[in-house]
């Protein structure tokens, strides 16, 4: 018997992919809303938590079609999935160490621009690296932990209570870092280098700590994707995955961890509503009188009949979103205003 | 044999060079004077590009010729970038380079998106035939590749007389310079501006065709792409310096293409990059320092 179904099973979908935005949330946060870094390369470190969950814990090639990877640990489930955690969060945080090395002394403009280019190389990296990777094909044996024991439906509950547990962790730890002399420390960093500087702090090492710890948290972000969906695929680290992310972080409000969280939600929730355009456009032309029928084709013409246009238009509310929450309302919705000033402004 | 090899990759490497430096001086001008890097730039190349093909096609009721029907995509993104910077833009002019950074990213998510929902994901390419490469001095190039080269040449001229030579263009480099003692010299920056928006994005577009003439067929993400390339050329250039970024390009070019024939033809935007990063390292003011 079904326990969820149509509305029901949807929401849950919605909810587990919101806990996952918002761990990716958090972690940006640490880079951009606690430390200034404008970090726009967000889901390389997403994609390396994920491929390093698909990694220790695939199944041999031998047993999967398309298979040419050459490494594999085949980690039993459910044992295996800590350690697969641990292993995406770590491989998220290295990853954001080699990346934040060259990077996290270049100025705004160079860094945003240079994490964004590494982010690229590294998607390239995905795509290329077959033994690795087992390159476009993806991953797709990742094991769903628990599944053999249950339901379809109660795995997908079972799972959303785990990520929503793990969201509630880590949100719970960053409240705990960021009112720690740590978290002080990453905001004077934002604030002012040169006055950081000054009181004999390393400023460039505070920075690579912040990137780090935010790299891991989206690592492990990455491993909870993995194994909920069983599969890890080249074209879901696309960069508009880290501005999906910012677009929830600036909507929240930047450095609030309850604004982070809120906005992944509501991001998402935005994304997933725009597959009822078709249906709400048809809803309102069939309720027109006959005498206006005419009116909103005449508007907007008939909707484009290709396939992208709703995956399209979900990315068109994402920019929207960021224009006018930048223009409108810069604090988002948790944000503090005085905070968010000091970000806006820039050190020669 | 191999001096062969190496100097047609020294041609390959010059001819791309050309498509990035035309992006590259577009998009560095436009830094020139507003300050911020503009992340929606590069759907001024996808817009140029799509605009040309469906002016030639007849999607809009006539078929021009292919060089007018480019013309034409250039003016038209050149208004797209002035109606851009007004609508997005301008209203948030006052508050630093962050803000601007981010809108410009929404802008870029907005104008690829209407695209891509509007024709679809699938490729389009340039009504061009395909070309047999003749010899010149022993290398080996079609017109159309010795004509993207000319294009960039004469673009890069153009805008070293522009700058030079007119009065905008010394109107650009005060705004550039020092915007609020330019508006005290009685220039009208926020003019300067709107007609510095026209420039870039129109160079933006005339790289995208050329882009499209090199590199066909493409998709409506294409310019989003080759912007991670133009930033390294720009920022190899030093951003805002229109040279430095006519030499960055060139140099980015070269890299691309040698790393492409003597490394593996997988990493091509990697070369790119590691050059970047290797000089901000040393240099984080980029290869070409001094003035606008």
């Amino acid at each position: 018997m079904a326990l969820l179904t149509g509305w029901a099973s949807f929401l849950v979908a919605v909810a587990t992919i919101g806990c996952i935005y918002g761990l990716l949330t958090l972690g940006l946060n640490v880079h951009y809303g606690y430390t200034g870094l404008l970090n726009f390369g967000h889901v390389a470190f997403f994609a390396a938590g994920a491929y390093a969950s698909a990694i220790v814990t695939m199944p041999p090639p031998s047993t999967v079609t398309n298979a040419s990877y050459e490494l594999w640990l085949n980690l039993p489930m459910p044992l295996g999935f800590p350690v697969s955690l641990a292993a995406a969060a770590l491989v998220g945080g290295v990853l954001a160490f080699l990346i934040g090395l060259t990077s996290v002394r270049l100025g705004t403009h160079y860094l945003a621009i240079a994490t964004f280019a590494l982010a690229g190389v590294f998607s390239d990296v995905l795509v290329n690296e077959a033994w690795l990777t087992n390159g476009s094909f993806g991953m797709n044996s990742v094991p769903k932990p628990g599944r053999a024991g249950l339901t379809a439906d109660e795995w997908q509950l079972a799972y959303l209570a785990f990520a929503a547990l793990s969201l509630l962790v880590t949100y719970l730890v960053l409240e705990r870092l960021v009112n720690a002399p740590f978290g002080r420390l990453l905001k004077g960093v934002r604030e002012s280098e040169a006055a950081a500087k000054t009181l004999g702090k390393d400023t460039n090492a505070v920075k690579l700590k912040s990137f780090v710890i935010g790299g891991m948290i989206a690592g492990f972000a990455g491993g909870v994707y993995a194994h909920y969906l069983g599969s890890v695929v080249t074209a879901q680290f696309v960069p508009h995955v880290t501005f999906t992310v910012y677009a929830a972080m600036l909507l929240g409000g930047a450095a609030s961890n309850t604004g982070a969280v809120v906005g992944a939600f509501l991001v998402v929730a935005f994304e997933e509503s725009t597959r009822f355009i078709t249906t709400l456009y048809n809803w309102i032309q069939s309720t027109l009188p006959d005498a206006l029928s005419g009116v909103l084709p005449a508007l907007f013409g008939p909707l484009p009949n290709n396939p992208s246009f709703i995956p399209s238009m979900r990315f068109v509310v994402i920019g929207v979103l960021f224009v006018l929450v930048i223009r409108y309302r810069p604090e988002g919705l948790f944000g503090d205003p005085a905070e968010i000033q000091a970000l806006g402004e820039e050190e020669d | 044999m191999v001096f062969d090899n190496l100097l047609q990759t020294v041609v390959f490497g010059l001819i791309e060079g050309s498509v990035i430096a035309v992006g590259a001086v577009g998009l560095t001008l436009s830094y020139g004077v507003t300050r911020f890097i503009n992340f929606a730039y590069g759907e001024f190349l996808t817009y140029g590009a799509y605009l040309t093909v469906f002016l030639a096609a007849g999607v809009f009721g006539m078929s021009l010729p292919l060089p007018v029907a480019a013309v034409v995509a250039l003016v038209l993104v050149g208004l797209l970038g002035v109606a851009v910077s007004r609508v997005f833009f301008e209203p948030i002019s006052d508050r630093g380079a962050l803000p601007l950074l981010i809108t410009s990213i929404g802008v870029s998510f907005i104008l690829r998106n209407l695209l891509q929902g509007w024709v679809g994901v699938s490729a389009k390419q340039l009504p061009i035939p395909l070309l047999r490469r003749q010899e010149y001095f022993g290398i080996r190039l079609t017109h159309l590749e010795l004509g993207v080269v000319v294009a960039g040449v004469v673009t890069m001229l153009l805008i070293h007389l522009l700058l030079q030579r007119t009065m905008l263009g010394k109107r650009m480099r005060a705004t550039s310079g020092n915007r609020s003692l330019a508006e005290v010299a009685g220039i009208d920056t926020t003019d300067v501006i709107r007609q510095t928006w026209f420039i870039s994005a129109a160079a933006g577009a005339l790289s995208g065709v050329l882009y499209a003439v090199l590199f066909a067929p493409f998709r409506p993400g294409v310019g989003f792409e080759y912007l991670i390339v133009i930033f390294a050329a720009t920022l190899l250039g030093g951003i805002g310096r229109p040279y430095g970024a006519m030499l960055g390009a060139f140099f980015i070019g070269l890299a691309m293409n040698f790393g492409s024939t003597y490394l593996s033809a997988n990493y091509t935007r990697a070369y790119a990059f590691i050059i970047l990063v290797g000089v901000l390292l040393v240099r984080p003011e980029g290869i070409r320092g001094g003035e606008f």
